[in-house]
C-alpha cells in the first residue's frame, strides 16, 4: 500500500499538511504548484520531487502523466484554479482518481461537476464537528484522539488475502476478542463496493478481497493484521 | 395575593433568629415581624397597589359610590404591558424636539388669542373675555374649528389665516418627530423582543458570526435547531442571516453589555465563536467566560499556535477547520474505506452512530455487567466505557457498570432507541 504515487497539485496552507503527513507514511508524492513562493517553500521543506508549472496549459499537463498516478488530489489556494485544474484533468484523463478540497459551498457543487471523484468540503466538516461536539461530546473528544494518535487506539483497514483463517468465516462467528480489536465494518465485494457498517445487522461472509476495518490498539492491530496475513496452517 | 408575594415574612423571621442565636441575643418574633410587615406597608402604599385596592373596594355593598372605581381596573392593565414603557421610552428620546414644539404652540396660542382680544374685543360679540380669544385660538390652530366665536374683522381673519397655517405645520412636524423616534428604535425593539424569547428557554446557541461556518452549520443539522440566535456586528450579514430566514440580530458579542442581556445566571448558554478572525473570537470568549463560566464555549481557531492561547482564554472545545479538514483529507487519500466509514459515523448518519450511554440517566444498569445487557443481541457495537476521566476501550465482558459510566456504543438509530427504552422504562 506503501508504494502507491500520489500527485499533489497545490503547495499552499493545506498542501503542505498533507504532503508532510504523506512523505511521513511512505507515500510518493509529486508536488505541483503554480507560485513560485510555494515552489520554493516545497524545496525547502525536502521535496526534490516539485515542479512549477503554468497548470492551465494542457500540454503541460498531459508532460506530468497523471495516469500514471493512483490519486490526483487538487488542493491550490485559488479556489477558480482548483475547479478549472480539475475539469482539465478529467476532460484529459477520463479514468483517473481525483480528489478535491473546496472551501465554500459553491465551489463544492462545481467541483463535483467538474469531475471530481470526491470533494471534501471544508466548512461541511467543521460544521459537523460542531454537531457532533453539542451533541455528543464525550464520544467527539475521543473518536478525535482515534483519529489524531499514531500510537493508541486507532482505525485500521485490512484487506483480506488469499489463504486468511477468516477466509469463508461469516462476521457472526468470529471471536474478535482474543486479538482485542473490534471489527466496525466491511465492504464486501460480492455487494458492491458500500461499505456496511457490522451494525447495519446483516450476517456477511469474508471472502478473499474484501476489506474489513477494526478498531483497537495499535500494537494489537498490527498483530491482527500480521495475523491474518498469516496462511492457514 | 400580591401582598403575600411580594416580601417573604418567615425568611425575615429565621434571619433574625439565626442572627439571634449567632449572637445569643434574645428572640423576638415581634422585632422581626415588624420589619416584615413594613415592608408590606411600603407596599401597600405603591400606587400600584393603591389602584388594585380601589379596584376593588366597590365589591363591599355600602361603598356602592365607589363605583366609579371600578374604571381604575382598567389602569391595573398598566401592569401587564411593557409595550407603553417603551412607548413612553421612545418619547423620552424624542423630549427636546417635543417641548420645544409645545412651547411654540402655547407661544403661538397665547400670542394670537391675545392680538384677538385686542382687535375685536368691542366689535365681536361672543369675544367677552381673555379667555374667549384663548379658546378661540386653540380651537382653530388645532383645526377643530368649532365656530361658535368667529372673527369679524379683517385683522381678526388675518389672524386666524395665519394660526391655520402654523397650526397646520405644527401638527405634521409633530407627527414625524414620533414616527421617526419609533422607527429609530422599531430594529431595536425587534431585537429586544428576540432576546427576551430566547431567555424563556433553558438552553440556547449563541452563534456570533455569520459566515460560511454558521450557514453550514445550519445546513448539516439532521434536526431543525430551535433556540439560537445569531449575533452579528457587520449589518450587512444581519440582513443576510434575516433574508435567510434565521434569527439574528445586530449586536457586537465582544461588548459586555450584550452577552448580559441574555440570562446567564439560569440558562445554559453554548456559545459558538465562528468569525474567521482570531483575535475576535478569542476576545469574545474571554468576555462570555467573564461574565460566567457556566456558558460553554466552541471556538474557531484559525491554526495549532493559537490553540494555547483559546485554551488559556477558557474556551472549552477549540475547533480547527483546517486541520479537520487537512484530516479528512488524509484519511481519504491513505485508507479510503476507512474515510467512508468515518464520514459516515462524523455526519451522523443513522446507520451508524456514536452515542453515549449515561449511565446515572439508567440506574437499571448500575452493577450488570456488559454481557448482560446484551448489545450484540441489539446489533449494537460496544466499543468503550469512560470512567473517571479514562477511557477503557473494549473492556472484558464481566466489567460491571459503575455509576456516572459513559458507556460508548455504535449503531442504528433505532438500536440505540430501542436500548435506550428498554432500559429507561423499568426504573
Amino acid at each position: 500500500m506503501s508504494t502507491e504515487n500520489i500527485l499533489l497539485f497545490g503547495y499552499g496552507n493545506h498542501g503542505r499538511f498533507i504532503a508532510k503527513g504523506l512523505k511521513e507514511d511512505g507515500f510518493r508524492v509529486k508536488i505541483i504548484e503554480a507560485r513560485s513562493d510555494f515552489y520554493t517553500k516545497a524545496k525547502e521543506d525536502g521535496f526534490e520531487d516539485a515542479l512549477q508549472i503554468d497548470v492551465t496549459q494542457d500540454e503541460e499537463l498531459r508532460a506530468l502523466n497523471p495516469d500514471k498516478y493512483t490519486q490526483i488530489v487538487c488542493m491550490m489556494d485559488d479556489e477558480h484554479l482548483n475547479v478549472f485544474l480539475t475539469l482539465s484533468l478529467r476532460s484529459l484523463y477520463a479514468e483517473c482518481y481525483i480528489l478535491s478540497l473546496s472551501d465554500s459551498i459553491n465551489t463544492t457543487k462545481k467541483l463535483k461537476m467538474a469531475g471530481a471523484n470526491k470533494v471534501i468540503d471544508l466548512y461541511e466538516v467543521s460544521a459537523n464537528k460542531i454537531h457532533n461536539i453539542l451533541n455528543r461530546p464525550v464520544a467527539t473528544k475521543l473518536l478525535e484522539k482515534f483519529f489524531t494518535e499514531k500510537d493508541g487506539i486507532s482505525f485500521q483497514e485490512i484487506l483480506i488475502p488469499e489463504d486468511s483463517f477468516l477466509t469463508g468465516m461469516m462476521t457472526d462467528d468470529i471471536d474478535f476478542s482474543p486479538f482485542g480489536v473490534l471489527l466496525l465494518g466491511m465492504i464486501d465485494e460480492e455487494l458492491g463496493h458500500a461499505f456496511i457498517f457490522i451494525t447495519a445487522g446483516i450476517n456477511h461472509k469474508i471472502d478473499v478481497g474484501d476489506t474489513i476495518v477494526c478498531i483497537g490498539d495499535k500494537d494489537k492491530l498490527e498483530a491482527f493484521e500480521e495475523e491474518i496475513k498469516k496462511k492457514e496452517s | 395575593m400580591r401582598l403575600w408575594v411580594y416580601s417573604d415574612l418567615s425568611e425575615d423571621i429565621i434571619q433574625e433568629y439565626n442572627d439571634a442565636r449567632y449572637l445569643h441575643r434574645d428572640f423576638s418574633v415581634w422585632d422581626s415581624l415588624k420589619t416584615g410587615l413594613s415592608v408590606k406597608l411600603q407596599y401597600m402604599l405603591t400606587p400600584a397597589a393603591l389602584i388594585d385596592l380601589l379596584a376593588i373596594l366597590p365589591a363591599y355593598r355600602p361603598l356602592r359610590v365607589l363605583r366609579i372605581f371600578v374604571l381604575f381596573r382598567v389602569l391595573k392593565l398598566l401592569r401587564y404591558t411593557k409595550s407603553i414603557k417603551q412607548f413612553l421610552e421612545v418619547l423620552s428620546n424624542k423630549k427636546f424636539e417635543l417641548l420645544t414644539l409645545l412651547f411654540l404652540l402655547v407661544f403661538i396660542v397665547m400670542v394670537a388669542g391675545i392680538a384677538i382680544y385686542v382687535v375685536e374685543e368691542k366689535l365681536n360679540p361672543n369675544i367677552e373675555s381673555l379667555f374667549d380669544a384663548i379658546y378661540w385660538s386653540l380651537v382653530t390652530i388645532s383645526s377643530v374649528g368649532y365656530g361658535d366665536i368667529a372673527p369679524v374683522t379683517d385683522a381678526g381673519r388675518s389672524i386666524s389665516m395665519f394660526i391655520i397655517i402654523s397650526g397646520i405645520a405644527m401638527i405634521s412636524f409633530s407627527t414625524s418627530v414620533i414616527v421617526s423616534a419609533f422607527s429609530e428604535k422599531l430594529s431595536e425593539l425587534k431585537e429586544n423582543r428576540i432576546i427576551e424569547q430566547i431567555n424563556k428557554n433553558k438552553s440556547f446557541l449563541l452563534i456570533c458570526g455569520y459566515g460560511q461556518l454558521s450557514k453550514m452549520f445550519f445546513r448539516q443539522s439532521e434536526t431543525e435547531i430551535l433556540n439560537y440566535i445569531i449575533l452579528e456586528k457587520n449589518p450587512e450579514k444581519v440582513q443576510l442571516a434575516i433574508k435567510d430566514g434565521y434569527r439574528a440580530i445586530h449586536e457586537d458579542a465582544s461588548r459586555y453589555d450584550t452577552l448580559k442581556k441574555f440570562n446567564t445566571d439560569h440558562a445554559d448558554i453554548t456559545m459558538l465563536c465562528l468569525a474567521d478572525n482570531d483575535v475576535e473570537n478569542i476576545y469574545i470568549s474571554l468576555n462570555a467566560k467573564s461574565i460566567s463560566h457556566k456558558i460553554k464555549v466552541i471556538a474557531r481557531a484559525s491554526s495549532p499556535a493559537m490553540v494555547s492561547k483559546f485554551k488559556y482564554a477558557g474556551v472549552d472545545h477549540v475547533l480547527l477547520p483546517n486541520v479537520v479538514a487537512n484530516t479528512m483529507i488524509y484519511t481519504a487519500i491513505t485508507q479510503p474505506t476507512l474515510h467512508k466509514a468515518i464520514h459516515a459515523i462524523l455526519t451522523g448518519k443513522n446507520i451508524a452512530r456514536i452515542d453515549e450511554v449515561h449511565v446515572n440517566y439508567y440506574p437499571i444498569v448500575i452493577g450488570k455487567n456488559i454481557e448482560a445487557l446484551h448489545l450484540k443481541k441489539n446489533k449494537l457495537l460496544f466499543l468503550g466505557i469512560k470512567r473517571e476521566g479514562k477511557f477503557m476501550f473494549n473492556p472484558p465482558l464481566d466489567t460491571s457498570i459503575e455509576d456516572h459510566d459513559i458507556l460508548l456504543v455504535m449503531g442504528r438509530q433505532i438500536s440505540l432507541e430501542y436500548f435506550e427504552m428498554q432500559y429507561a422504562g423499568d426504573v
